[in-house]
């Protein structure tokens, strides 16, 4: 059953764990317990020095609590929101919700994954999305087409570029969320 | 077009959804242990998701050995808070279930003896409802029977005889010429010996033996019809004149002879009209003596005759005399009596007092007093 469960998306989990599946939970919880260990690990050093043994099953609690009542699109970003909400301000729970433009790459992310193996819509995608890079900037569309189509590293591009990991990804970023936003703005341009 | 098809393909990855590094991805993408598709695919997904560039940050700064220490841990403590409260959870689910499953089928049980049980009782009540009905039945088909049983056998068997020779000849002819030589006969016997099987019904065997079969029915219809009320009656006054004359006799030695013929007459001016068949019967009716019963049917023969002063002046007698029942049907029999012969307010008052004695015809006094 558990091997089963590991198998399964996000999604099926969350929606397993609404219906009372502790189990389901539980696989949800252990798939990202590393990435809050390892988010937590900076406020662990800082000031009142928190106690692991307390703070990481407090937080599981808001998680699964937090699980129950909430739309979750993506897991990650919710992870995330509950962690600095804790973190940030720990009496208050603050209810995630998901950016307009977070809303558009969820959207198209979803129709690449329903196209799946069907040529046709692929096909369809794949020039829409063409013309929305061309009416990018001459900079983002190269960034985007050096790191996404010709396979390069970051470590490639930092050096190319003389930026830091960190900005070369904030810029990676916002050049998807513009070819995004293009891409749905299509039919009114 | 299919040159670029590859090409254009690639766009797609863009958009790819791919998910968070697993536990030992990120130490080994730190230190460079992966290969080129797969390091590619993790700075893709480093590049959208805030949760793992974070967590990279994190680690990059922490150290490894905490994070492989706190993450073990933490997966751990979910394993032990999860796993068994689930497991838990399955057999309490499944006690719950069996538990629900018991007792439905203890509740059904109880609730099918309770109908059977309500229904079996409704059922034997509504068998008891259906039967009383049969006993009356039978108990009012068989008086009759044995009332028919009782008195025609009797009469015919051990009469027809004696009738036969003594009365077809007269019986058709002239029925006031016959009475007066058959009514002396048969008061005598009557009065001296009590012998109701020779004498006791001729009545039904006479029509039948006469000749003319619309005579007979018509008498036989009249004279059953007046038999039970009157024909017994009559032997009851002969009875009673008698024991008066009796008593006359011993009180007054001399006055009895002057008295004695003056009630006589009465009846038997009376007795003649319906006279052949009452006489004959008037030994059965000696049976039970009751000096009361004899005076009021007496007087029910007067009153019958439209001979109302003799008759109120029987009952009155009776009235005066005897309590009880005969006491109580006199003083409505002289209500009637008055009734018809339009003393209202005497009727009335002696319907008030039938009334008062409260008995068996308290309704029927009831009933006349509201229609008068």
């Amino acid at each position: 059953m558990h091997q089963q469960l590991t198998n399964l998306s996000d999604k099926e989990l969350i929606s397993r764990a609404r219906k009372q599946d502790r189990e389901a939970e539980g696989v949800l919880m252990d798939r990202y317990s590393h990435l809050l260990v390892a988010i937590t690990l900076p406020y662990l050093d800082k000031a009142p020095k928190p106690d692991p043994n307390i703070v990481l099953p407090t937080l599981l609690q808001r998680l699964s609590a937090s699980l129950k009542t909430q739309t979750i699109y993506k897991a990650n970003e919710w992870i995330l929101h509950i962690q600095k909400g804790y973190f940030n301000n720990p009496d208050k729970n603050i209810p995630f919700y998901p950016s307009r433009d977070g809303r558009d790459l969820l959207h198209i992310e979803n129709k690449v994954e329903k196209a799946g193996t069907n040529i046709i819509d692929r096909q369809d995608l794949a020039v829409r999305l063409e013309q929305a890079l061309q009416r990018m900037t001459a900079d983002d569309r190269d960034l985007i087409t050096q790191f996404y189509i010709d396979n390069k590293s970051f470590a490639d591009l930092t050096a190319a570029m003389g930026l830091t990991r960190e900005k070369l990804r904030d810029q990676l970023k916002a050049a998807k969320g513009k070819l995004a936003k293009l891409y749905m703005n299509q039919g009114y341009v | 077009m299919f040159s670029s098809k590859p090409n254009n393909e690639k766009i797609l990855k863009v958009f790819s959804g791919i998910r968070c590094l697993s536990k030992d991805q990120l130490p080994r993408y730190m230190e460079g242990r992966l290969t080129d598709i797969e390091k590619h695919l993790v700075e893709q997904h480093l590049a959208d998701c805030d949760l793992c560039f974070g967590a990279l940050q994190a680690l990059e700064q922490e150290g490894n050995e905490q994070y492989q220490d706190l993450t073990g841990k933490l997966q751990r403590f979910i394993h032990d808070s999860i796993q068994p409260v689930s497991h838990v959870h399955k057999v309490a689910q499944y006690t719950k279930k069996e538990k629900t499953k018991e007792s439905l089928l203890v509740y059904f049980w109880l609730i099918a003896f309770l109908v059977i049980g309500i229904a079996s009782v409704y059922v034997l009540r509504g068998h008891l409802r259906n039967q009383p009905p049969p006993p009356p039945r039978t108990l009012v088909s068989a008086q009759p029977a044995a009332k028919d049983t009782a008195t025609p056998p009797s009469g015919e068997v051990t009469n027809q005889p004696i009738v036969t020779s003594e009365q077809p000849a007269p019986a058709p002819g002239h029925q006031t010429a016959a009475t007066p030589a058959t009514t002396t006969p048969a008061a005598k016997p009557a009065a001296t010996t009590a012998n109701p099987p020779a004498t006791a019904a001729p009545a039904p065997p006479r029509p039948t033996a006469a000749d003319s079969i619309a005579k007979a029915k018509a008498a036989a219809l009249k004279a059953q019809q007046k038999k039970h009320a009157a024909d017994s009656i009559r032997k009851a006054l002969a009875l009673q004149k008698q024991q008066d004359s009796l008593k006359k006799e011993k009180e007054k030695g001399n006055d009895s002879d002057n008295k004695k013929p003056e009630p006589q007459p009465e009846p038997k001016q009376e007795i003649k009209e319906p006279a052949p068949q009452p006489k004959k019967e008037a030994p059965p009716a000696a049976e039970p003596i009751n000096s009361d019963e004899y005076l009021y049917k007496a007087a029910m023969v007067y009153q019958q005759q439209g001979n109302l002063g003799e008759a109120i002046d029987r009952y009155k007698r009776i009235a005066a005399n005897s309590s009880g029942k005969y006491a109580e049907m006199a003083t409505y029999q002289l209500a009637i009596c008055y009734r018809s012969k339009g003393q209202m307010g005497k009727a009335r008052r002696l319907f008030r007092e039938v009334i008062r004695m409260d008995g068996f015809l308290k309704n029927n006094a009831q009933q006349a007093l509201d229609s008068m």
